[in-house]
């Protein structure tokens, strides 16, 4: 493949990172791990970055590639355990506008989601993202009812892991 | 629900910092080789058609035939080792057809059924050889009892008891053999395919729920 694909595939990369960040933490529970998917995804987005023709934004290209990669090619499990060292030494909120109590709301939700399975895991990511149904149907290939359904009984499975 | 909102509040505020990554890092990432599954189900797919493949050429009938002294029988034999050539090739270009559709830009549906399809071919091939192999050491049983002149001492054996014994124990050893045999390459495979697989096949399960 061609410098110039290569040089502009690498700056796209690098401007939308944070989608790949978010898939890899959501799949992994070490920074190892994290890593360690980052590379996989970018080389699978790379492979199929020839078939990316422009006409739809590179990050809604990238998610389906880097969703699939995380819950369908990478060999290692994701299942992650819940783990606090990891997640504590960052925030959700911006210094400026902290808020301590919502701060630890926001934790403990993403705790629950971390308890998901991939599947649903997925279904959550593309609904963080603000994806309509027909998108997040799409991309996993499931009907669009069906999506809306098994997004409402996640919402139900994280209501009870947060309050027992 | 408030905190999941909450929670898609501050996640697309995109506050929370991860460690960027480089360009150059980006780069070096590129020149990486991948540890996918589709790679591993592809090299160990090679493997197989070669093992298979080599085992089918060393094991040369020919000879086995000459000195069981029924070359009569070769006619035979060539004609199943045309047949047997034709569907090697039908399998290796099948696996092709599928192995070059799976597409990491599909539906995850669609990919998870595609990866399952490649390898559905490739345990038919492993089935069919495993078939083939059966047939065979069935007929070279056959073929040893009915031309080894050693076994005439074991068919005279056989002629002189009324109980059957010496038939039961050879049939026996046989079919245990056989049983041996496949039962080994089955576990291997359940092993194989089970570890690498595992993950693939729990989430596919899990996809295919939500729309039954």
């Amino acid at each position: 493949m061609s410098d110039n694909l290569e040089q502009l595939f690498v700056k796209q990369l690098k401007d939308n990172q944070n989608i790949i960040h978010k898939i890899c933490r959501l799949y992994t529970n070490d920074e190892d791990a994290h890593k360690d998917l980052f590379q996989e995804i970018t080389i699978q987005l790379w492979k199929a970055f020839p078939k990316f023709r422009g006409d739809s934004k590179f990050s809604t290209w990238a998610y389906r590639v880097a969703l699939n990669t995380a819950i369908t090619l990478y060999r290692k499990s994701t299942r992650t355990v819940a783990t606090t060292s990891f997640e504590a030494q960052k925030h959700f909120i911006s210094q400026e506008e902290y808020n301590f109590e919502e701060e630890e709301k926001i934790k403990l939700m993403y705790q629950a989601v971390q308890q998901l399975n991939d599947i649903e895991k997925a279904l959550v990511f593309l609904y963080l993202e603000d994806k309509d149904y027909t998108e997040i149907s799409e991309t996993l290939g499931i009907s669009e009812v069906n999506a809306r359904v098994k997004m409402n009984r996640i919402k139900g499975k994280l209501k009870k892991i947060l309050n027992p | 629900m408030e905190e999941l909102d909450l929670l898609k509040k501050a996640w697309q505020k995109d506050s929370y910092s991860y460690e960027q990554v480089s360009e150059m890092e980006i780069y070096k990432m590129l020149h990486k080789k991948s540890s996918s599954i589709v790679k591993w189900i592809l090299i160990i797919s090679i493997i197989e058609v070669l093992f298979w493949a080599v085992i089918s050429i060393y094991f040369k009938v020919d000879e086995y035939l000459k000195n069981l002294n029924a070359e009569n029988l070769s006619m035979y034999f060539q004609v199943l080792n045309v047949v047997n050539y034709v569907v090697i090739l039908w399998f290796i270009y099948n696996f092709y057809k599928n192995y070059i559709k799976i597409s990491t830009i599909a539906s995850t549906n669609q990919l998870m059924h595609d990866i399952l399809k490649t390898r559905k071919t490739v345990k038919y091939y492993v089935w069919y050889n495993l078939l083939m192999a059966l047939l065979s050491m069935i007929a070279a049983f056959v073929m040893e009892f009915e031309f080894n002149p050693r076994m005439q001492i074991v068919k005279n054996q056989i002629a002189n008891e009324n109980n059957y014994q010496t038939l039961f124990v050879t049939v026996g050893i046989i079919l245990l053999s056989i049983i041996v045999f496949i039962g080994l390459v089955w576990l291997f495979y359940r092993l194989l395919y089970g570890i690498l697989l595992r993950k693939l096949y729990i989430n596919y399960k899990e996809l295919k729920k939500i729309d039954l």
